[in-house]
């Protein structure tokens, strides 16, 4: 569990008859981690692909764009198709959609820009269809200059008073003017200027012939019959996508699978007979490998284990399958070196406890296993967000066992009342069991079990980093015990000055500090603060500890793991704050809905009912627990994994690959 | 409900405590929080990283609440 899975280093050698099926072997059992050949020389070169993979990647090459134009991406096929059968269709098929896809899509292209054009004439011609002006003479005059477009306000007047030698025509449009204007050349500028006032827009004409009206009149039949076409392409490609498209993306994955494997060999060293693949294999998995490629080869490979030189082997954590969802927040940092201790325990056990104690409530707990339910089963295809959903379902679990036995509340509602007068489940149901703490009013005892947590929580991370080190760095691992001693002393520190938190405290005092004698006291520097003898005897043994084996410089931390010690104060923190939120609406808005009475009153209490639920949801349980989580994850990433982890190991990630769509057949 | 002018000063300062130290967490939190959210849209591996570091002045606040806790003791 702390430890990932021991690898060996595997070298796989064998003559190249052999090579096709130990590749198909290896992928098959998915247990080798390939270590690249980087280096080329005289005797090894880089293998070449399997035969196959050329063919095949020319057909992968035809589907893929078959899938672009068919526009399949992200299609899901109904029925899988065996391996076998795609190997029977596939060169027929291919055939025919190449003949039948290929001309479609082009057809579709052409008419598609065909009718674009069409409109853009008509869009041209609009303006001019009344002028009754043939679309040539608009154009190749060599002293005259036309304008022919739209305005926005009409400039006859000013045309007709301020031009001498002009051909105007002009009609209305909607909301603009249409205008047609043959000018001399000597009054070009001033009728730009005028229609430049006029807000002019000039309508590029095409070079066509005839009337503008017969042209757009021809046009817009052209268009009606081009879109008749395209509906009835659209159809025959609509009639191949539905006839192929299982097809398609079935044999598109198979074809996937057979070029990966068959350019596997491009990652291994090869000579003219024979190959060798050089990686790393779970120790538990080389039996099975051996005989699976003495099976698959007849003798045509060999396995040998050998010695690892200074290489990191890949890390391949191992977890039971209840705990390996939380792997996930070890992913969000880094994957933990191959020597380094495997925090996924401790976060299985930290993380539901933390944020159970935060939010502890029945039944916001049982929204969330609701909520982290409805995420399993609706969002299975998502690997990460599976595991996310098992997190919550614990977490929820957790808060509604803290709810049920130590808050006693649900929905923020106490099953009894603790003042007089306030709203409580009893009126609904008696349920026999009464809080060990209230959020609201022993802020103090939670303050002192969050110190607790936080005790336990550092002094197993300094443990986890002593046994990082302790086999290359003797010296930073007896650190590590140093740490451990001064973190008992502040502790013991603050467990002894004051006697807070009452309850807590005692308990704390009389049982697992009790051989630290807390309640030997010693006045500090005589201003009336007692603090336990043994606390002080700690530091000093620790301090000077830490200064030998990790230098003065670690003495500022000391503050460091002071606060560190401190910052588990927001497990209280969040407890209480979220206990206030949820009691602050309860009891604005409780009162007003157990108290309605007559059609005013029911009606009030209905919308203050739908307010508390929304304010309820919304604050306490989303944000609420939105921010319990993350508080949670902090404490882990930050006070704890920084006592020991480092990462930065390398994912174990064996030849394998997963078949979806299709199904591989014996 | 009656109370003598020590212990409004105290209460008052347990608010002062809180409040202050949100502001400064707010402050730090608003520009490594944009840092990170840039890194993470760069390269999503980022995000344990960036979480780690957002979440570090967030320590402020606790001690200003661990403040106001023992101001409201003295009270």
């Amino acid at each position: 569990m702390l430890r990932p899975e021991e690898m060996t280093r595997t070298v796989i050698v064998g003559s190249m008859d052999g090579l096709d099926p130990t590749v198909e072997c290896l992928y098959e059992l998915g247990v080798l981690h390939l270590m690249d050949f980087t280096k080329p020389d005289e005797d090894f070169k880089l293998g070449s692909p399997l035969p196959s993979a050329s063919d095949s990647s020319q057909k992968l090459l035809k589907l893929r764009s078959m899938i672009r134009s068919l526009e399949l991406e992200g299609y899901k096929p109904d029925q899988k198709l065996s391996v076998d059968e795609i190997g029977k269709r596939l060169e027929q098929a291919l055939m025919t959609l190449d003949v039948n896809t290929t001309s479609k899509i082009d057809a579709r292209q052409k008419a598609k820009t065909l009718i674009r054009e069409k409109e853009g004439e008509i869009r041209a011609l609009d303006p001019l269809k009344d002028f009754g002006v043939p679309i040539e003479n608009y154009d190749g005059y060599s002293g005259i200059s036309v304008f022919a477009g739209i305005c926005k306000i009409d400039p006859t007047g000013d045309i007709q008073s301020r031009l001498k030698e002009f051909e105007f025509l002009s009609s209305q449009m909607k909301g603009a003017v249409a205008v047609a204007l043959f000018v001399a050349n000597e009054e070009k500028s001033e009728a730009v200027k005028i229609l430049s006032e006029a807000g002019y827009q000039e309508t590029k004409v095409p070079k066509l012939t005839g009337q503008p009206a017969a042209v757009i009149a021809r046009n817009r039949e052209e268009i009606s019959d081009l879109q008749a076409d395209l509906a009835r392409i659209e159809a025959d490609i609509e009639g191949i996508r539905k006839r192929f498209a299982d097809f398609i993306i079935s044999s598109e994955e198979d074809l996937s699978i057979k070029v990966l494997k068959a350019e596997t060999p491009l990652r291994f060293a090869a000579t003219a007979n024979s190959f060798v693949i050089d990686g790393w294999v779970p120790k538990s998995k080389i039996e099975a490998l051996s005989g699976a490629l003495d099976k698959s080869c007849g003798g045509g490979a060999y396995l040998e284990v050998i010695e690892p030189e200074e290489e990191e082997p890949p890390v391949k954590l191992r977890n039971p399958k209840s705990i390996k969802p939380f792997e996930f927040f070890i992913n969000l940092v880094s994957t933990p070196k191959y020597d380094e201790i495997d925090p996924t325990l401790i976060l299985f056990i930290t993380f539901p406890i933390f944020f159970g104690f935060m939010v502890g409530d029945l039944g916001f707990g049982a929204g969330l296993i609701v909520l982290g339910a409805v995420i399993r089963l609706k969002l299975k295809g998502y690997p990460d967000l599976l595991k996310l959903g098992t997190i919550i379902i614990v977490a929820g679990l957790l808060a509604s066992i803290f709810g049920a036995f130590v808050y006693c509340e649900a929905f923020g509602v106490p099953f009894h009342p603790e003042d007089e007068g306030q709203t409580s489940w009893e009126g609904l149901v008696n349920i026999p069991l009464h809080p060990l703490l209230e959020k609201m009013r022993d802020v103090l005892e939670l303050l002192g079990f969050a110190v607790i947590a936080g005790w336990l929580h550092l002094t197993v991370g300094f443990a986890f980093g002593f046994f990082n080190n302790i086999h290359h760095n003797w010296k930073h691992a007896v650190g590590k015990i140093a740490w451990i001693v001064i973190l008992l002393g502040i502790f013991t520190m603050l467990m002894s000055i004051g006697n807070y938190p009452p309850e807590t405290n005692k308990f704390m005092r009389a049982t697992i500090l009790s051989p630290l004698q807390p309640d030997v006291r010693v006045d500090l520097g005589g201003m009336g603060i007692e603090v336990a003898i043994s606390s002080l005897v700690l530091l000093v043994i620790g301090i000077p500890m830490l200064v030998v084996t990790e230098g003065a410089k670690a003495l500022m931390e000391i503050i460091g793991l002071f606060t560190n010690l401190i910052s588990y104060a927001r497990l209280a923190a969040l407890a209480v704050g979220k206990g206030a939120m949820a009691f602050a609406f309860n009891s604005m808005l409780l009162p007003i809905i157990l108290g309605g009475s007559g059609i005013g009153g029911v009606a009030i209490a209905v919308l203050a009912a739908v307010a508390l639920v929304v304010v309820q949801l919304f604050f306490v349980f989303f944000l609420g627990s939105l921010s319990a989580g993350i508080q949670a994850m902090r404490l882990n990433y930050v006070e704890f994994f920084l006592k020991f982890f480092e990462g930065g190991g390398t994912d174990f990630k064996p030849l394998s690959y997963e078949r979806k769509y299709s199904v591989a057949t014996k | 409900m009656v109370m003598d002018v020590g212990t409004g000063l105290a209460l008052i300062g347990a608010g002062l405590a809180v409040g202050a130290a949100g502001i400064g967490t707010g402050l730090a939190q608003a520009q490594i929080g944009a840092a990170a959210v840039g890194a993470t849209a760069e390269d999503p591996k980022m995000f344990g990283k960036g979480m780690i570091l957002l979440v570090l002045p967030e320590t402020i606040i606790i001690l200003g609440f661990v403040i106001a806790i023992l101001l409201w003791l003295k009270s």
